[in-house]
């Protein structure tokens, strides 16, 4: 076996397990050993307490204490006309990330056919940044969003200079949904991109040579090639949302509270047994959902076998494409997008240069300047936590893309129980950051003692190892799909010329995933930057804070008093430093394509 | 960086070089029980981020601290999660690894009893000079662990462009100031949580779900914390904020419109969240430890801690130098629930509150 598959997979294998041992494993069961065991003992109690309290679970909660007299309050409820059922917490939880996902989806998917399918110039560009919204800090979201669709925001006053208006999004929930699209349509956007990318022009020309029309021809051979990104993204956007936490009660408010908030607030107020149970019964439902999909990728996806990527047409071509009703609908569908994403970003940068009061002002950039000449003890300084976060964004990318990989060639053997495995290696998307981090404080920063030493795993290189961990399955996610599109006869002929399964894998499939491989890395880098949660706990002082670090220190910083100025000149920063990586990313990448 | 983590530095680098790293992790061994070299005049102080850096209270004490006591060197901690921090290292039987925490208030102190059969922290209050010049109305430990060095009050801002002060709990449920307030999550938030109690001191146990269900109905909102709360207000979502009643002090001067930082008192009350300082029963530097918290209840240390944490002092007669007093006002009656009023029932009065929110 072995020796089929070439010794550099299997240690590729190994390392990762041992990585996902060390940082993710071990700290995450231990912190879920608590649901399932009290004092040593093996007990359902806890579960039982959350499933069965009709705050969590509403109507279903008879199902966990009292089954038999499920059918009887069925007949009841049938008997006095079907009335709106309550599902608690969860209920709502999931109501809201399914919203956020349709949303998501709606918004994302144009936005892909206009990357994929046409050329105008800023294409690249626009494809690079799309994930932008990834590596910002809910803080920061909150603040452009605010300053967008707020009641005094910049929306209503773009809706009232057509006559429009205003609008009350603030403390709603299609606020909320808004802003879980503005985290995660972009993957829609960059997943469904690389897809499309990928699809094989011959296959398409042959079609309409044989006399299907274009839309039957993108019925037949491209949509199906699609779908799996289109579902990946889909089913990712319903795990985060349905785990998203600060934006919430930042947007919304605590009456649209989600498992999350209680979770957070169980680890508050150390109730660890029920924090444990309600991240437990979180973690089974998201990983369930990714095993059935899954499932159903791996019997969906067919093999492509991408030679030669579909030609773009010009987005404006002549003056008289200009009213061509899908010009006008792109069109349509930009200025939603531009309100969307670009409305809040760029509200973010106007906040930066702005006073409470509303005039142009400096000093919030200024403040950056002195925080860097700063020499007082625990100050974080902006520079140092710029190269940090590059520093740790590429050591992410060099370690979770080969973690990416291996787990995807792992996930394409089509083995017995591979898909088990494929969900298990899944895990860290399916996992609550608020359990994550309270399993790394108990595990890594006090410690296991391991033959009478205590065992601590801090500092930069556990850093970035946590950052790989959460950051790989989305290079796996990413590579999956493609990888299994490859036509197999590809593989197989290189095979009976000799090459062993890592060169298969690095000199001819790779290359012919190329697109799906940068968008990962992308998402990796993203990831690592944006991430705070296990920065800030394995690090072992200032020394090691990254940009988010920095702007969190920022918002707490009162020198020019209780405003977020400071903060939103990082968050600038954060913005610009992470456009050029993005672009960089991109082009070192595609010159691989 | 503490002594432990000398010693985990140099550990690791032998680690390394035994090559004995895993998996390109740097495991690190050591830290169990005591650290041996205890006199060596470094004061380990945990507290909360905003408390250190340039320009801030924490920065002047261990300036001042230092310049008075040559020997002594004062190093900050800063966990995400503050005190549970140290609990958590109790229970679990790791090195609690500082000598002091700054920054506890009542609730916490609770809940650290709660939490532990052992003591975290250790009796200061008789042998610390300066302890019994503290405003008796402040001290929320019985056991005299934690020694108050500054007390916030919570209060209302409000913007009298838009509303008149409220006056009372009372008025808030009248329709002039419907969808008026936003207030902070008692769960999470430290202004939020004192709200929730000053409510619960106003209405009484029995009485403030049924307040807080017709603030509901007028329109409250819960946002996650205080920042995107007050920022939420900046940006003109609703006329009234829950706050502190420093407001004005980052607010004056020119150009500043202070209809828009008006504070407002409710039944002619703030409610006193006091913060205090404690020491670690394991810490290494007990007589420092002791002596910076003297240091802290110094007339120079209350004036400076009042002016750069923006919080009133501790000790009673110090007047904070500056616009300080002209801005930050005192509540007519302060009022705030002891450590034996919340012993017990805090955590059942805010779950229940935040269920009734929550499942509306």
């Amino acid at each position: 076996m072995a020796r089929r598959d070439g010794w550099a997979l299997w240690i590729g294998v190994a390392a990762t397990l041992a990585t996902l041992v060390v940082v993710f494993y071990y700290p995450v069961g231990r912190v879920f050993a608590d649901a399932v065991a009290v004092d040593g003992r093996l007990t359902l109690a806890p579960l039982r307490a959350v499933l069965g309290d009709p705050f969590y679970t509403g109507a279903a909660h008879t199902l966990f204490i009292d089954p038999a007299a499920v059918p009887s309050g069925i007949a009841r409820w049938l008997a006095a006309g079907a009335p709106p059922v309550e599902f608690g917490l969860f209920g709502f939880t999931a109501y809201q990330a399914l919203l956020s996902t349709l949303v998501s989806v709606l918004v994302g998917l144009p936005g892909a056919y206009v990357l994929a399918r046409f050329e105008f110039p800023g294409r690249r560009f626009l494809r690079s940044v799309t994930i932008i919204p990834f590596v910002l800090p809910s803080i920061l979201v909150a603040v452009g969003f605010l300053a967008m669709f707020g009641r005094t925001g910049l929306f209503n006053d773009l809706l009232g200079i057509v006559g429009l208006g205003p609008v009350e999004l603030t403390f709603t929930l299609e606020i909320v949904v808004l802003a879980h699209a503005f985290y995660n349509a972009p993957l829609v956007t960059r997943l469904v991109t690389a897809a499309w990318e990928s699809v094989d022009a011959d296959r398409v020309e042959t079609a309409r040579t044989l006399g299907a029309s274009p839309l039957r021809a993108f019925r037949d051979v491209i949509l199906p090639q699609l779908l799996p990104a289109l579902a990946t993204a889909a089913v990712l956007t319903f795990v985060f949302t349905f785990m998203s936490f600060p934006i919430v009660l930042a947007l919304g408010g605590l009456e649209l509270a989600t498992v999350e908030v209680w979770l957070f607030a169980r680890v508050q107020s150390l109730d660890l047994t029920e924090a444990a149970t309600l991240g437990a019964i979180e973690t089974a439902l998201s990983l369930g959902l990714l095993y059935v999909y899954l499932r159903y990728e791996a019997r969906r996806t067919e093999p492509g076998g991408a030679s030669r990527g579909l030609s773009r047409r010009p987005l404006v071509d002549g003056i008289r494409s200009l009213v061509d009703p899908l010009r006008v609908a792109i069109f349509a569908y930009s200025a939603v997008a531009l309100v969307l994403f670009a409305g809040p970003l760029v509200s973010l940068v106007i906040e930066s240069i702005t006073t409470p009061a509303g005039q142009l002002t400096l000093d919030y950039y200024a403040f950056l300047l002195a925080r860097q000449a700063s020499t007082a003890a625990g100050t974080v300084r902006p520079f140092p936590a710029v190269v940090n976060s590059l520093l740790f964004g590429v050591g992410t990318l060099l370690l979770s893309i080969p973690m990416g990989v291996v787990v995807a060639v792992v996930a394409t053997r089509g083995d017995r129980g591979s898909r088990a495995a494929e969900a298990l290696l899944t895990a860290p998307l399916a996992v609550s950051g608020i359990v994550l981090g309270l399993g790394m404080l108990q595990a890594l920063v006090f410690g296991t003692t391991l033959f009478g030493y205590r065992l601590t795993v801090t500092g930069p290189v556990a850093i970035v190892a946590a950052h790989a961990v959460a950051a790989y399955p989305f290079v796996s996610r990413s590579v999956t799909p493609a990888l299994r599109s490859i036509d197999d006869r590809l593989g197989e002929a290189a095979r009976s010329l000799g090459a062993d399964r890592t060169r298969v894998l690095t000199d001819v499939e790779l290359p012919l995933v190329a697109p799906a491989l940068v968008a990962g890395a992308a998402f990796a880098f993203a990831i690592s930057v944006g991430e705070f949660d296990s920065t800030v706990l394995l690090s072992t002082g200032v020394d090691s804070a990254t940009m988010p670090v920095a702007l969190e220190r920022y918002v707490g910083d009162r020198s020019l008093g209780p405003n977020l100025g400071p903060a939103t000149a990082m968050g600038t920063v954060l913005l610009a430093v992470t456009t050029v990586s993005f672009v960089l990313i991109d082009r070192v990448g595609g010159r691989w394509e | 960086m503490t002594r432990c983590d000398h010693w985990v530095m140099q550990r690791r680098t032998f680690l390394s070089r035994a090559g004995l790293a895993t998996a390109g992790l740097a495991a690190t061994a050591g830290c169990i029980g005591d650290s041996s070299n205890s006199d060596d005049g470094t004061l380990t102080v945990a507290t909360y981020s905003s408390f250190t850096g340039e320009d801030t209270a924490g920065n002047w004490l261990k300036s001042a601290f230092e310049a008075e006591n040559s020997e002594a060197t004062v190093e900050f901690r800063t966990p995400e999660n503050g005190i549970n921090r140290f609990i958590q290292r109790k229970a679990s039987g790791a090195t609690v690894d500082a000598d002091l925490f700054v920054g506890l208030n009542t609730g916490e102190l609770v809940r650290v009893d709660e939490q532990l059969d052992e003591q975290l922290f250790t009796t200061a209050a008789d042998s610390v000079e300066g302890a019994d010049t503290v405003d008796p109305s402040l001290s929320f430990d019985p056991e005299g662990r934690a020694i108050p060095y500054d007390t916030g009050f919570i209060s209302l801002v409000y913007d009298e462009g838009e509303v008149d002060a409220p006056g009372t709990f009372d008025a808030l449920l009248e329709p002039a100031y419907e969808n008026g307030l936003i207030a902070q999550n008692a769960q999470q938030s430290d202004p939020g949580r004192a709200f929730l109690l000053w409510t619960i001191k106003a209405k009484g146990p029995d009485g403030y779900l049924d307040y807080w269900e017709e603030l509901v109905d007028n329109g409250v909102q819960i946002l996650s914390d205080w920042q995107p709360a007050y920022q939420a207000y900046t940006n003109g979502e609703a006329p009234m904020v829950v706050s502190y009643s420093t407001d004005q002090v980052y607010y004056h001067g020119e150009g500043v419109d202070m209809s828009r930082h008006q504070v407002g008192f409710l039944n002619d009350q703030g409610y006193a969240n006091p913060e205090g300082m404690a020491q670690f029963a394991d810490a290494d530097n007990p007589e420092l430890a002791r002596e910076f918290m003297s240091f802290a209840l110094t007339e120079e240390a209350q004036k400076e801690i009042a002016v750069r944490n923006v919080q009133f002092p501790a000790v009673e007669g110090v007047e904070p130098s500056g616009d300080f007093g002209k801005y930050a006002l005192r509540p007519p009656e302060a009022v705030t629930f002891g450590y034996d009023e919340l012993v017990g029932k805090v955590d059942g009065w805010i779950e229940a509150w935040a269920r009734q929110i929550a499942g509306q």
